[in-house]
């Protein structure tokens, strides 16, 4: 247990030095996309993950992110590295006031309105056209920096924002509230007759879950330049957030990292590998049959699968020192 | 506001609504039996406009007719998609099943894409810009013609549900699938069987999604945005509800339509959706949802 607890901080000193060492662009630019959708994943988590409740609607918290610091830039010079939290924070609020509309009842709604209110958002995006200039789209001013560093603001941004999510989540995991959230996706009807104030906590983890999705957008937005309600509102980013948490683990804290290194590269590859014109196409057809392939035969996810393979093999089973390891994660 | 203008969206808004209720009727069948929300019933529809679209161009057959080549297709392809894909779940997790669907809301988007490539498609049939008027009131033909094939299938249905013994055993695995097991019926064989009904409901939809609107495979967001918001209002599960459900919105949007641009239209459908999330859950005829405890 002991690497495992050292890993992140020897990975995260690696990826803190490496733009020092590569600098090929390349390489930079599918760093920071994974760190982006990590960060985006272990945010999912906090609610697909912990509390139960599948969101299908994580771009649309993207792509307005990505609008609001666009037109922050725009029209009152605020850069997006300074705009980005405030943006976070303001994504949450927007996702607590879904929340309180679709989670107050158990069940579907929430399914429903969190795909529902992604397509509006875009569609909104698209048809408000005085505001965002429709399809067109926003052109942002770019940054004043050498073409050879100007990748490096967004890359130790979007490290940053993955690191805040993986803190928050472990922070969440570790207190009485992730608890809380996991007693709810067990067994949601005990939970509350055990106390949990479950209408609560399920709005306010979706508040924090889509915060980074927002904030993500916001960064985003200024590494594109010019962003469009197609560019912002991609299927692909909603469908590659949850099937990072899957593969790597859903209701772990490092499952949605895990999964994002795995994917991405994954999903650059894939593109690379498929002819030009139906590149997009073919790529969700690969994501979806990874999505129905992971449901099916990896409910679980790499890390909590591997961890009772070893739980298993070793015997007698290795004593529990409270803390040290994560609860068992059943899904 | 003008008397003539408000019949006249009603007149629109009757006949979409009737195409609407067929649509969404697959996905309350769906969610009744299976307890599932069937993210992919868009697609699928779509699928079938795209079927019907190319027996169209290559043979000319009329997208109508081509109701009935589609129908059987899809209830095949349903069948064999529940009994190998959604029955491996089982009783796992349902936010899992969700997610089943939605991958193949995805694979069924990307396929179409890579096959048909992303741009506008449209039906043009003969009748497709015939009119006639009732006194001031215009009436498109293919509107009617749509609306009119939407009702034979939904009567059809309605007759299976409340008329055989098939019916009967759907309608039960719906309120009570333990206790309809207890009376004797095969609720594995009766929920493939209705999932497959459900899927082939949505086929009927595709042909006349065709004929009315111009589609791309990305349309099935908007699509799936106006079905979910009216299985909801109708209250989840409950096949009157969503045939009143889908007339009142299909009036919604024609009478919304008088007042803001049309293509605000999925508005409408998210206002109401909401509206109905936060003032009567269970929709307008649901009762509160059957839960496992």
């Amino acid at each position: 247990m002991n690497m495992r607890k050292q890993f992140p901080i020897v990975a995260l000193a690696l990826f803190l030095v490496l733009p020092v060492v590569v600098h090929e662009g390349f390489y930079l630019d599918l760093l920071l996309f994974t760190f982006m959708y990590a960060a985006m994943s272990v945010g999912w988590d906090i609610m697909g993950g912990y509390a139960g409740y599948v969101s299908l609607g994580t771009v649309g918290f993207f792509g307005l992110g990505s609008y609001a610091a666009g037109l922050l830039v725009i029209h009152a010079g605020i850069p997006v590295f300074a705009s980005a939290p405030f943006i976070g924070i303001v994504t949450g609020i927007l996702g607590a006031g879904l929340g309180w509309v679709s989670l107050r009842v158990r069940g579907t709604s929430f399914v429903i309105v969190t795909l529902t209110f992604a397509s509006v958002a875009q569609f909104l995006m698209l048809d408000l056209r005085g505001i965002t200039e429709g399809s067109s789209g926003l052109l942002l001013p770019l940054l004043n920096l050498p073409a050879d560093q100007v990748i490096l603001p967004f890359y130790y941004s979007m490290l940053a924002l993955l690191v805040v999510a993986v803190l928050v989540s472990l922070a969440i995991r570790r207190s009485k509230f992730g608890l809380g959230l996991i007693a709810i996706r067990e067994e949601e009807g005990k939970a509350d007759g055990s106390g949990v104030n479950t209408s609560l906590y399920k709005i306010l983890a979706f508040a924090i879950s889509v915060s980074f999705a927002g904030a993500a957008g916001a960064i985003h937005a200024q590494y594109l330049n010019t962003i469009t309600p197609d560019s912002e509102f991609e299927l692909v980013i909603t469908l590659s957030v949850i099937i990072m948490a899957l593969v790597g683990g859903r209701g772990t804290v490092w499952g949605p990292v895990l999964g994002a290194f795995i994917i991405q590269p994954l999903s650059v590859y894939l593109i690379y590998l498929a002819p030009s014109g139906i590149a997009g196409q073919l790529h969700l057809v690969g994501l979806g049959v990874i999505l129905v392939l992971v449901v099916m035969f990896l409910p679980n996810g790499i890390i909590p699968t591997w961890d009772a393979w070893r739980n298993a093999r070793r015997r007698p089973p290795e004593v529990d020192v409270p803390g040290t390891t994560l609860p068992e994660v059943a899904s | 506001m003008n008397a003539h203008l408000l019949i006249q969206a009603v007149v629109l808004g009757l006949l979409a609504g009737g195409v609407y209720a067929l649509m969404a009727s697959g996905l309350t069948l769906i969610f009744g039996v299976m307890r599932v929300v069937n993210v992919a019933h868009a697609a699928m529809i779509l699928t079938a406009a795209y079927v019907s679209w190319v027996l169209f161009t290559t043979f000319g057959l009329d997208p109508i007719a081509s109701i009935l080549v589609v129908m059987p297709a899809f209830f095949v392809g349903g069948a064999l998609g529940q009994r190998f894909v959604l029955r491996h779940l089982g009783n796992r997790d349902m936010t899992l099943t969700v997610l089943v669907s939605f991958g193949i809301a995805i694979i069924l988007e990307g396929l179409q894409g890579s096959i048909w490539s992303s741009n506008f498609q449209a039906i043009n049939t003969s009748y497709a810009q015939s009119s006639f008027a009732i006194g001031d009131v215009y009436v498109p033909l293919v509107r009617l013609i749509a609306a009119g094939a939407a009702l034979v299938v939904l009567g059809g249905l309605f007759l299976l549900l409340t008329r055989s013994n098939l019916g009967r055993a759907i309608r039960a695995t719906t309120q009570d699938p333990r206790t309809a097991a207890l009376v004797g019926v095969n609720v594995e064989q009766v929920t493939m069987i209705a999932f497959a009904i459900g899927v082939s409901v949505a086929a009927a939809g595709g042909p006349l999604l065709g004929v009315l609107f111009s589609f791309y495979p990305a349309t099935q967001w908007l699509w799936i945005g106006k079905l979910l918001a009216i299985v909801v209002l109708g209250g989840m599960g409950s096949l009157r509800g969503t045939f009143a459900a889908a007339m009142i919105l299909g009036l919604a949007e024609q009478i919304a339509a008088v007042y803001l641009p049309l293509d605000w239209a999925p508005l409408v459908f998210l206002m109401v959706l909401f509206g109905v999330l936060i003032v009567r859950p269970q929709g307008l005829f649901g009762s509160v949802a059957r839960e496992s405890l």
